[in-house]
């Protein structure tokens, strides 16, 4: 057990005895390698199976949406996760008092996939302190450079800290360099439009409509998702490229001010696709148009969710242009 | 390893048409279809087949398919009957369809009625809403004078929301006449010229205390209603073995491959739609 | 008879079957491997401790798959006949042969035979590499099958470094490969001893003997919440699984098509009926159906489990989810549940 664990088990024990929440949603011992659950600890005595490390991989803000709004739900936050929890609570989707919220600065989320590709899939057991992970493979035990085995949307990550926690475990860490996510969408807006096509295609077509990017995404809470609604009928079913382009299109749309770049939508697809250079795209939109990011605080309402008689129309002839 | 190539595409519908169409509801939201088929050799296939009890896929195309249960007996005519109320996508284009259209039907799909097991017994048919359209199927092939031997008493109990929701109106209005069987008709809250039952289909079947003797009951109605008609069947002395319902689930395939309807080790659209509740209590509690 | 294949032959003999078959084999896309036509042996991806990312059913049960063609307004019905192509796979696993000859007592037995799925099926040889190291996230030892069984292959091959060993399993696969040195008694006894040693190099997962009968006596009870609870609901467990089956057809209008397209019981949708009832409502009762489907009702309906411990569903589930732990504390609940009565 790491110190950290220890602080969160100590945190969550307390919350949990004192009867200050009804559950904390943290993560817990793996069955499969490199992959810790999450899960829901009603108990002081489960605290036993609670984790954390780097290996991590879900949001869990997507959780939240799961209890209902009477429920008190302590819940570890990192970076991500908090500004997740905030999108959410301006949505109303959990009042802000009955959260509280266990904050971690995190020193980013390791992509069990890139350890695979450089040990062989076989891996039996792992350490991860700070800057290496350890892994014990059949034949050979690696010592990996933690920085190289980052999921990508941790490596462009701008605010790892969490900004709202209510209790704060670990040592705030300095900022992210904003320039790297504006420096990504700038490259994909400086391709040709028939170069962003073929990428877009070569990325959407792999889909097989399974919708784990849309189930792991905290925003994608809605009852009944666009995809799902048959009177009338959005896009086609399958995994033709019409149903496939119209799918990642539109849930890319539907983020829109609302995504906090997490990237859980890509740790969690099957076919590795790409989908947050189109969020990442929009979110440098409603930057540059509103300066507004999603989720940097549990108030302010995302410009398309809000309507002001001051509104751009630059869409309108004759509108408002600035 | 599989060796016959080239069956028949069990995916594809047999074209039909409509024959006629007309409203059972006053408030329009059951509707029935009679459709005849374009070729004659399907129409052979498919009586060759059908069995009052099962159901068929209709297709509406551009909309996709429903399954419905069969509303008409065989020696009615050259035509089958739906009645169909409108819930969703397809079955409002079901709605929409005009005399002359064309449709596609692929059926009939299911086991239906156990009839040859019923020989000689009394028959007590319970049905409520718009479920009760196969058992309108039953009870039409019942009623044929060929078939009428087969069976003992017959006792029809069919209970709607409201007057303005019965279906057949005029045909079971002829029944009251007929001296080889009892009718009992009931609605859920009494209305001016309603001089038939008032009640709940459990309450009415308790009232009326059907006998268990040499009977069969076949109950077909919301699943509310058939959850609480059944315990009053048991309580009335009917062994589960005598019990009979259908079951409706969400079908695709209709031909037990889709796994949609899949309850434990049964496929609802290939091993019933009817099951006795002998057979029901030993499925798991997944319905 | 077991015959040899120098490594440095494979692709010459590839290179030969294409002419009269269409040739699929694992080939690197992107991180993954996929069964795509043979192009050149630098693509082949065979040394792989694991299989392919998406399933092999795929070969013969496309995720989407037009299966009739209408006129909208006219009414007119036209059949889409399916094709018999002569095909070789070659490379695939014994746990995705094995879930093919699942999948046959579904789409290929009985009444109403899938036409698709036969033709498809008729005319492919499956070809095998057994696999010397099975991965973290298999169990197929515990699920009747194992690193080098032979269910559904004509021919398995086991890699011994320079060659590999070649037993042919049907007729079919003594044409395809014509003129091979027999095996001498060394190279037996040395794919004997590989195979049994990777055998027992698979831990058990999980007893499955009496394991049918535990799950149906815990249908009703609290475990299933459990072991759910973390679960996300997407369709990744069921899509990438070698013998999941299920279906949707739906009508494309706009192309005037009826389409299959792969399903999965752990969809609210796929249960939700036009009345808005839903006999499974939550991710409790759809994750019971997936377990129960593979470990008990499969059982009923073929006589076989319907799981071949591939591990795919152990590897991507996003929230890292085990199915073999899953059916080990289903199974332990019902020993504490009797236990405490």
């Amino acid at each position: 057990m790491t110190e950290l664990e220890a602080k969160i088990r100590t945190e969550a024990a307390r919350l949990l005895s004192e009867g200050l929440v009804d559950v904390v949603v943290a993560f817990r011992k793996e069955d499969a390698p490199l992959r810790p659950q999450p899960a829901f600890f009603t108990n002081v005595e489960d605290l036993e199976n609670l984790v954390y490390n780097g290996l991590c991989a879900n949001n869990l803000a997507n959780y939240l949406t799961r209890f209902p709004q009477e429920t008190r739900i302590g819940m570890l936050v990192r970076g991500c996760e908090n500004r997740s929890v905030n999108a959410l609570v301006v949505e109303k989707q959990h009042s802000r008092e009955k959260l509280t919220l266990i904050g971690i600065p995190c020193t980013g989320i390791i992509d069990w996939r890139k350890v695979v590709a450089l040990t062989g899939e076989d891996i039996l057991a792992y350490e991860d302190s700070a800057h290496t992970l350890t892994v014990r493979a059949r034949h050979q035990t690696f010592a990996l450079p933690r920085q190289e085995l980052l999921h990508s949307s941790c490596l462009r990550c701008v605010h790892p800290n969490p900004l709202s926690a209510d209790i704060l475990l670990g040592e705030m860490l300095p900022e992210g360099d904003p320039a790297l996510i504006r420096e990504r969408v700038e490259s994909f807006e400086a391709l040709t439009r028939a170069e962003r096509t073929a990428y877009f295609k070569q990325e959407a077509e792999r889909c097989i409509r399974c919708y784990a990017c849309r189930e792991a995404c905290p925003m994608c809470y809605c009852e009944e998702c666009f995809v799902d609604h048959n009177t009338p009928r959005w896009t086609e079913s399958g995994t033709t490229p019409a149903g496939t382009h119209a799918w990642h299109i539109i849930r890319a749309f539907h983020q829109t001010g609302r995504c906090t770049s997490c990237g859980a939508c890509e740790r969690a697809c099957p076919m590795d696709i790409q989908m947050t250079y189109l969020t990442d795209k929009l979110g440098k939109d409603m930057w540059d148009s509103y300066q507004f990011a999603a989720g940097m605080d549990d108030q302010t309402q995302p410009p398309f969710a809000s309507f002001t008689l001051d509104d751009k129309k630059h869409f309108q002839v004759g509108g408002k242009q600035s | 390893m599989p060796t016959n190539p080239s069956p028949r595409n069990p995916y594809q519908p047999t074209p039909m048409r409509v024959l006629r169409a007309y409203y059972e509801s006053t408030d329009r939201s059951l509707k029935t279809l009679e459709l005849s088929f374009e070729n004659h050799a399907d129409s052979q296939a498919f009586f060759k087949k059908f069995n009052p009890g099962q159901f068929c896929q209709l297709s509406v195309f551009g909309k996709g398919e429903s399954p419905l249960g069969v509303a008409s007996a065989a020696w009615e005519g050259d035509f089958v009957r739906f009645t169909i109320q409108r819930m969703g996508s397809v079955t409002k284009a079901l709605h929409d369809l005009k005399p002359g259209d064309p449709l596609g039907m692929r059926g009939p799909l299911g086991n239906g009625f156990p009839l040859a097991d019923w020989k000689g017994k009394n028959l007590v048919i319970i049905g409520g809403g718009c479920a009760f359209s196969t058992l309108y199927a039953l009870t039409k092939h019942v009623q044929h004078p060929q078939n009428r031997p087969d069976f003992g008493q017959l006792v029809v109990i069919y209970g709607a929301r409201s007057s303005g929701l019965c279906m057949y109106k005029h045909d079971i209005q002829s029944w009251y006449q007929r001296d080889d069987m009892e009718v009992h008709q009931a609605i859920d809250v009494p209305e001016e010229t309603w001089d038939h039952h008032v009640g709940y289909v459990p309450d009415v079947v308790k009232q009326i205390a059907p006998s268990p003797d040499n009977a069969v009951a076949i109950v077909c109605g919301p699943p509310i209603m058939t959850k609480f008609t059944l315990p009053a069947l048991v309580s009335l002395g009917f062994p589960p073995e005598t019990i009979f319902t259908s079951l409706e689930k969400r079908m695709k395939c209709g031909i037990g491959k889709c796994g949609r309807c899949n309850i434990g080790s049964k496929y609802i659209c290939k091993d019933g739609p009817v099951f006795s509740l002998a057979e029901l209590n030993a499925l798991p509690a997944d319905i | 008879m077991k015959y040899i294949l120098p490594k440095h032959e494979l692709n010459a003999l590839l290179e030969r079957w294409s002419a009269e078959y269409a040739v699929l084999a694992p080939q690197k896309a992107g991180a993954y491997s996929e069964f795509l036509p043979f192009t050149a042996p630098s693509e082949l991806c065979l040394e792989e401790p694991h299989n392919t990312r998406y399933p092999p059913k795929a070969l013969f049960f496309p995720q989407s798959e037009a299966i009739l063609k209408y006129k909208q307004n006219l009414g007119q019905l036209e059949s889409i006949e399916a094709v018999p192509q002569k095909r070789v796979i070659f490379g695939i696993r014994p746990c995705d042969a094995k879930a093919v000859t699942l999948l046959d007592t579904v789409f290929a037995e009985g009444d109403n035979q899938d036409p698709f799925w036969l033709a498809r099926r008729a005319e492919t040889l499956l070809i095998g590499l057994g696999c010397n190291e099975p991965g973290a996230t298999c169990f197929c030892t515990s699920t009747e099958s194992g690193p080098f069984h032979t269910d559904g292959l004509d021919a398995l091959l086991t890699d011994l470094g320079g060659e590999y060993l070649i037993e042919l399993l049907s007729e079919r696969a003594v044409g395809l490969f014509g003129g091979l040195t027999p095996a001498n008694p060394t190279q037996q006894e040395s794919v004997q001893n590989l195979q049994q040693a990777a055998e027992q190099a698979l831990p058990k997962a999980f007893e499955l003997d009496g394991l049918k009968d535990k799950l149906d006596r815990v249908f009703d009870q609290d475990v299933w919440a459990q072991l759910s609870e973390s679960c996300l609901g997407c369709g990744i467990c069921t899509f990438l699984c070698p013998t999941c089956f299920c279906f949707d057809l739906v009508d494309e209008a706009q192309r005037d098509t009826r389409v299959r397209n792969w399903d999965t019981c752990m969809f609210r949708v796929y249960s939700l009926e036009a009345s808005a009832h839903n006999p499974r409502p939550t991710r409790k009762e759809r994750t019971r159906q997936r377990l129960m489907h593979k470990y008990s009702y499969w059982w009923e309906h073929a006589g076989k489990l319907g799981c071949t411990g591939c591990g795919r569903c152990v590897r991507y589930c996003p929230v890292g989810l085990d199915i073999r732990a899953m059916l080990r504390k289903a199974s332990a609940y019902e020993s504490e549940a009797l236990h405490a009565n």
